[in-house]
């Protein structure tokens, strides 16, 4: 186990053996990336877990919105072998349904309802899914699609200040912009050696 | 047989004249809530121990919402944050001052444009102080205290009383920003 890259080679030959991987990528020495197809995603997800991936450390979605695609990433950790697997997959964005991976790794719960929540993906299989998790009353479209305007929400939501001038000038004091300004080159000059 | 000319107070008068007891006593000994919800919450260690010590100035830090003086909202307030503030809020003992440290609370700072972030916090709670700055160094936060001292003394921090005159007004917002200000939380119902 002490050299890593052989971990990832080791890896990347049990996945491909067994699975068709639509796209592979070694991020670095300690994570290593791979794209499959929806359908597979259950399956690698148990191959791994009996082959000691037994942690999921993660579990959230990219919304490429060109595309018109959710992509989830799914990384799941060993104890042993010091390689973070991404496993990615790309799922419909106008209907967003991915079966949940609650029988696989129970501890999926959570993540999927902050998926849900963020992005409205629906997790059939989990009877949780739908519940809200971090946000609260949320009235609007999930919050973080790409097409979502937080500024736009922000302004009809929250009350603005209003500042009728910019600068109030209190007893008709003198700018200090040019002296500040002096001072700073000044500053600047002395930190270079005397340069500009 | 000389005698001093005693004339009887008005209820009003005896009133004013133990509030202004009262408020001596209390200006000089503020108990704190620091209701630390955002990273100004890092300058209040310089402003608590042997840098700046608030202590001197009579004040200290008080664990719970029912015994203390003065609410401190240290930084933004999410919506989520704002429903348990207004309902520490509601629970402080009367009378209460609030004072809202960053730019945060009050414009939104840097979150002005964040969907989970609310900008004005004067909006939802009477506040008596703002110290303003991204974040204010120690010594306006110490500075602000003293402010809020002199307000107390010339009796202008009112910001409770505001708060029953104006319910409507501040329920109103709540409401419109929260939706419903009651928490609804799966772990403990």
């Amino acid at each position: 186990m002490t050299n890593s890259m052989n971990n990832v080679e080791f890896i990347s030959n049990l996945v491909e053996n067994s699975y068709k991987i639509v796209k592979k990528e070694v991020v670095d020495q300690y994570q290593v990336s791979f794209v499959v197809e929806k359908e597979d995603v259950h399956s690698l997800l148990s191959f791994l877990k009996t082959n000691g991936w037994k942690q999921l450390s993660y579990l959230s979605a990219i919304d490429w919105i060109d595309d018109n695609k959710f992509e989830l990433v799914y990384i799941v950790f060993n104890w042993d072998k010091p390689v973070y697997i991404q496993i990615r997959t790309l799922i419909d964005r106008d209907n967003p349904v991915m079966n949940s991976i609650l029988p696989v790794f129970p501890g999926c719960k959570y993540y999927e309802r902050e998926a849900h929540e963020f992005f409205g993906i629906k997790f059939p299989g989990n009877p949780d899914f739908e519940k809200q998790l971090i946000l609260e009353n949320w009235d609007d479209m999930p919050p973080l699609r790409k097409d979502f305007d937080p500024r736009a929400y922000s302004d009809s939501k929250f009350a603005k200040r209003e500042y009728t001038e910019d600068f109030v000038n209190l007893n008709g004091q003198k700018s200090k912009q040019k002296e500040r300004e002096l001072q700073k080159e000044n500053i600047i000059k002395v930190r270079n050696g005397g340069k500009k | 047989m000389l005698s001093t000319k005693f004339t009887v107070m008005t209820k009003e008068d005896v009133d004013r004249k133990w509030w202004e007891i009262g408020d001596f006593f209390r200006r000089n000994s503020l108990w704190m809530l620091m209701y630390c919800t955002g990273c100004c919450a890092i300058e209040l260690p310089p402003a608590m121990t042997s840098a700046y010590d608030m202590e001197r100035l009579g004040m200290g830090p008080m664990a719970t919402p029912r015994q203390a003086d003065i609410l401190l909202v240290s930084g933004y307030l999410s919506l989520k944050t704002l429903r348990r503030l207004i309902y520490t809020y509601e629970q402080m003992s009367e009378p209460k001052y609030v004072v809202g440290l960053g730019s945060c609370t009050i414009n939104g700072g840097i979150y002005h444009d964040s969907h989970a972030v609310i900008n004005q916090l004067n909006q939802y709670i009477p506040v008596d102080v703002y110290v303003a700055g991204c974040m204010p160094n120690t010594e306006a936060v110490m500075n602000g205290f003293v402010d809020l001292m002199g307000l107390i003394k010339t009796k202008k921090a009112n910001g409770w009383k505001d708060y029953h005159e104006r319910n409507e007004w501040y329920k109103a917002n709540q409401k419109f920003a929260l939706g419903e200000v009651k928490i609804h939380d799966e772990f403990h119902e």
